[in-house]
């Protein structure tokens, strides 16, 4: 069989991504590029006798990248080596804004890559009176133009029958300017293989990743010495290509009215409107808020009760002994505490992903700009903020789109403040054991303190933009422009497929992470350097002559946590956080969130000898759980562990610190910096440990 | 007709055509974009204090956002 690679390139909105769900049926898989984080997405395709594999290129107006998303498009087409080189380029574009696809469908031929034109969404030429040449654009094109509806399946298999198609040479639309063919005669001699529009390309880039240090160099001197811009390049290229692209379209593409626009211009007098658009972006935020925690709940119930008795098949199944306690305690309760957050995070994602689909998210972006720009953030950063909610992996993520290098880094670096779904355990067992369950002015006082940690999230993550923003250096000066697309009914299938991705993303990323740690806590914890740990009965009799068997029996667990190696460590740190009002045990806690904050619980009631299954959600349990904590000691102050101030300063603590390794690691990933992640990790970790000192020696 | 004024100064549902730019400094995704001179448009939408507008590209039937920094670098002819 032969094997051939189809790129399938485009404009963003004009149902590419549909019609790669449909040519490869969603056979497809999502890698990285090498060396960059964009999503590759890549499917197979069978027909024709021949092995297509299809990769769905990041969504680009132009060659020239203005991120890092559009830089993948650029490097895979400009360079024959690259694995990903298409033997055909798809150019699909939509029928309102034929004329966009015509320029980088030009640009793709001039590099010298043969291609084909696809109309997408094609039952909209008629709802949009436009008359199309076929014949003439083809000729124009000089290749066949497809219509397809990625929607209805129409056309589909008509393209895939032209992806062996045979195309003579290309005749360029487009001549270069004729006051830089000095400059790119020089550039000529340093590509001599290359087509003259490729050379024109590098000329009017600042910098191209896949060349080497000294073309770029070279290429440095030759704008220097004939006086060029890159900026100036550019534009004479967009401006000339666009006005030729409007004339020789003018007579094979005619329009009789514009319908296009009449009800999207409708909604968005609502939806976009000064007030009532900021009241129903916030009422829908705050509905969807109210959905994941209603919805959520019987999921995560049914979850729990699903690692219950697999734990407990297991240990039935296998001789008691370290492997079968490995396996139940560590294992099995290390990937139950990660599924556990899947419902509330698919249910978030499924929002957004409708919300991207419909094309409401644009309009979030318009209407917050204003709002997120004085912290030196973009109105795209906000679809991260959002996701952060859920969970800062994906969100973190999901910064790529935003085009200033500085503004990405900055949305990258405040996301983990947002209140991930991972610390909604810890705030409602602490809030439960220092807020009083009473009312005020009608509302519940936890319920109120709850509401104050998410606000707390959100401006630990403005205020900490806008301090770095006064540290960290721009390269590239800020700037905004997106298209708001026309309302569109969601394409279900895009969606279940964005959600599956995301939430897929989040259990092997922070899986994997999670799952180590909590095998490592395990070994630590049941496991200790001296004879108190394995002989504690002993000891504990020693201490404590007066106890009944029955006395020393109930102190084992706690006496054998005390003298663990996780034991040791945590008295080992006693005394930096003996000032934030906690104690060793607490500290253990601590050490253990620093893996993931949603061990903390866990931990915990290892740490009360209630053993490891606590469930927060369950009314009898939780009752049992805070009434150990309430009767704690500290035996540095001998006052209660758990009151007001040391409360409060854990909630503060848990509210910044970066206790993620798994979003960690994502932010070296998407930053490409250690130094971008350690700084990172000590601001927000240090800014924790500040602000509960200061809450603690304040409220004692 | 008023003649090269810049684009923020316009107010919603006002219509105008792409002059020139003030400067070269408007990023070259601007020009993809669609705003080359001798485009009409019309404003659709500005955002609150001083926040982006929204603005329809006549010819392509396409709407665009920008902020008001960037729309203050293109001059227009107001129609």
């Amino acid at each position: 069989m032969k094997r051939k690679t189809i790129a399938l390139l485009g404009n963003p909105n004009v149902g590419k991504t549909s019609l790669f769900n449909r040519l490869t049926k969603l056979n497809q898989k999502v890698g990285n590029y090498p060396g960059i984080t964009v999503d590759k997405r890549i499917g197979s395709l069978k027909a024709n006798e021949t092995e297509y594999k299809i990769i769905d290129l990041p969504g680009t107006y132009t060659l020239f990248p203005n991120s890092l998303d559009e830089e993948v498009v650029f490097n895979i087409l400009s360079n024959r080596s690259n694995e990903d080189f298409p033997d055909l380029t798809v150019v699909v574009t939509e029928p309102s804004s034929i004329n966009r696809g015509v320029v980088i469908y030009q640009q793709v031929r001039e590099l010298g890559l043969p291609a084909i034109f696809v109309i997408n969404m094609i039952d909209e030429v008629d709802q949009k009176g436009l008359h199309v040449d076929y014949t003439a654009l083809e000729n124009y094109l000089q290749t066949k133009v497809v219509q397809t509806n990625a929607r209805s399946g129409k056309g589909i298999d008509q393209l895939i029958q032209h992806f062996d198609i045979e195309l003579k040479p290309y005749f360029g639309a487009f001549d270069l300017p004729q006051k830089y063919q000095n400059a790119l005669k020089d550039a000529r001699q340093l590509f001599p293989l290359a087509t003259e529009y490729l050379t024109w390309q590098y000329l009017a880039q600042d910098s191209v990743s896949s060349l080497p240090p000294e073309k770029t160099a070279a290429l440095q001197k030759i704008r220097q010495s004939h006086q060029l811009d890159t900026q100036e390049l550019q534009k004479d290229e967009s401006i000339s290509r666009h006005d030729k692209v409007a004339n020789d379209l003018a007579p094979i593409i005619s329009k009789k009215e514009n319908k296009r626009l009449s009800i999207t211009d409708k909604i968005d007098n609502l939806l976009i409107h000064p007030v009532l658009g900021y009241v129903i972006f916030f009422g829908l935020l705050f509905l969807i808020f109210q959905a994941i925690y209603s919805w959520a709940g019987p999921l995560m119930d049914g979850i729990d009760t699903l690692f219950a008795s697999l734990s407990d098949a297991v240990a039935a199944a296998l001789p008691e002994g370290p492997l079968s306690a490995l396996l139940v305690n560590g294992v099995i309760a290390g990937i139950g505490g990660i599924v556990i957050f899947l419902p509330q995070i698919v249910i978030l994602f499924l929002f957004i992903a409708i919300m991207e689909e419909t094309g409401y998210m644009s309009r979030v972006v318009f209407l917050m700009d204003r709002w997120l720009r004085p912290f030196g953030l973009n109105g795209k950063s906000v679809i991260p903020l959002m996701s952060g909610a859920a969970c800062a992996i994906p969100a973190v993520m999901s910064a790529r789109n935003i085009e200033n290098p500085k503004e990405r880094l900055l949305t990258i670096l405040v996301t983990p403040f947002m209140t991930c779904s991972a610390r909604l355990p810890i705030y409602i067992v602490i809030i439960g054991l220092v807020i009083p369950d009473e009312t005020f002015l009608g509302f519940n006082l936890q319920g109120i303190t709850l509401f104050g940690m998410y606000i707390l999230g959100v401006l630990g993550a403005l205020l900490s933009a806008l301090v770095l923003n006064e540290i960290i250096k721009s390269i590239r000066k800020s700037f905004l422009i997106f298209e708001l697309p026309t309302y569109k009914v969601p394409d279900w299938k895009n969606v279940l497929n964005t959600v599956w991705e995301k939430s897929l993303g989040f259990l092997i990323g922070a899986g994997k992470i999670i799952l180590a740690i909590s095998i490592i806590l395990w070994v630590l914890g049941n496991f200790g350097p001296t004879d108190r740990f394995s002989d504690p009965e002993t000891y504990i009799a020693e201490a404590n002559p007066e106890f009944s068997q029955e006395e020393i029996d109930h102190e084992v667990t706690a006496y054998k946590t005390e003298y663990s190696y996780l034991g040791y460590l945590g008295r080992g740190i006693e005394p930096l956080i003996r000032p934030l009002g906690y104690d060793w045990k607490v500290g253990i806690g601590l050490l253990a969130s620093f893996a993931a904050r949603e061990v903390f619980v866990g931990t915990m009631a290892v740490v009360y000898s209630l053993g490891e299954d606590v469930d927060i959600e369950d009314e009898g349990q939780r009752q049992t759980l805070f009434e150990r904590m309430k009767g704690e000691i500290n035996r540095n102050t001998g006052m209660p562990t758990y009151n007001f101030a040391t409360g409060i300063s854990l909630l503060l603590f848990y509210a910044f610190a970066m206790q993620c390794m798994a979003t960690i690691g994502v932010v070296k990933r998407e930053t490409g910096s250690w130094k971008w992640t350690l700084i990172q990790t000590g601001f927000m970790t240090g800014l924790a440990y500040l602000v509960a000192l200061v809450a603690y020696q304040l409220l004692k | 007709m008023q003649n090269n004024i810049t684009l923020d100064k316009l107010k919603k549902g006002e219509k105008a055509i792409i002059h020139s730019f003030k400067s070269n400094e408007l990023p070259a995704k601007f020009y993809e974009l669609g705003f080359t001179p001798g485009t009409a448009i019309e404003i659709k939408h500005i955002a609150p204090l001083q926040g982006p507008m929204c603005i329809n590209i006549i010819h392509q039937d396409s709407l665009i956002a920008i902020r008001k920094k960037e729309a203050n670098l293109i001059l227009i002819n107001k129609i």
